[in-house]
């Protein structure tokens, strides 16, 4: 009979190939946030939309066996915060960092979604 | 969304988790219940958390920071104002800790803040010590 450890870290790997299966449609979305924000990036409710979204996949994503997707999570975050402030202070922003950082969190996607398949046909 | 389960560590029975990412309240209900051994009731939203927090009775309350309609410590504000939450430890958790972010959230009213990400196996551990620390400051004792 399974301990609740071996229940939970069980139940934890399922969670974490779930996570891993959607990120393709999730970072779908936060690109295609990203790229309308970009578009009107004074809407302040858009940016906390796509923010909150952003925030989510930076603090599920190392509990999920992504370290990497947290990491390209925070950078974005930070970048678009730098825009925002940007923005604020009237002056004209600097987008490629945002577009860089988005792209970084792509890559890191992909490397999951590769890794996954790995670990898949290796059972 | 709750299960009765016996008791880890002193005192500390019920606890009352507030956090709107599916995935996460679901693997950390999972530990602090049968890992942590504690009664959890897991709510998704601040208004979730008010339908149940009377006849629930938490011992402590477990506090996502960045919420969609509700953050963290605008919800430890309404659930202050029951009778039922009125002193229960409230713990946030977040991944936003910049500089001077510990020292705002502990005036916001956190007892404690527990930094995203973190590993949910070793997550009833933490909660365990954050009690005992609550419990030594407010009895000056462990139990």
């Amino acid at each position: 009979m399974a301990t609740p450890d071996e229940l939970v870290a069980k139940e934890l790997a399922r969670l974490s190939a779930d996570f891993i299966a959607r990120l393709p449609e999730q970072l779908r979305r936060v690109e295609d946030e990203v790229t309308a924000w970009l578009d009107a990036p004074r809407d302040r409710g858009r940016y906390e939309v796509l923010a909150h979204r952003v925030h989510q996949l930076k603090g599920s994503g190392s509990t999920f066996g992504c370290p990497g997707i947290s990491r390209a999570a925070r950078m974005l975050e930070q970048r678009m915060g730098d825009l925002r402030r940007e923005i604020d202070a009237g002056q004209r922003p600097a987008i490629t960092d945002v577009e860089s950082a988005m792209a970084q969190l792509q890559n890191e996607g992909r490397r999951a979604q590769t890794r996954l398949r790995r670990q898949e046909g290796g059972k | 969304m709750r299960s009765e389960t016996t008791v880890q560590s002193g005192g500390l029975h019920r606890i009352l988790y507030v956090e709107d990412d599916a995935d996460i309240r679901e693997i950390v209900r999972m530990s602090l219940e049968m890992v942590g051994r504690y009664t959890v009731a897991a709510c998704e939203s601040c208004a979730d958390a008010l339908q149940v927090v009377d006849d629930f009775r938490p011992d402590l309350l477990l506090l996502d920071v960045m919420m969609p309609d509700m953050d963290g410590p605008s919800t430890l504000r309404k659930l202050r104002r029951r009778d039922s939450a009125v002193d229960a430890p409230a713990v946030f958790i977040t991944a936003k800790v910049q500089a001077g972010d510990m020292a705002q959230y502990k005036q916001l009213g956190a007892f404690d803040v527990i930094v995203k990400p973190f590993d949910p196996m070793a997550l009833p551990e933490r909660i365990g010590q954050i009690w005992q620390s609550y419990r030594e400051g407010e009895y000056g004792d462990a139990g």
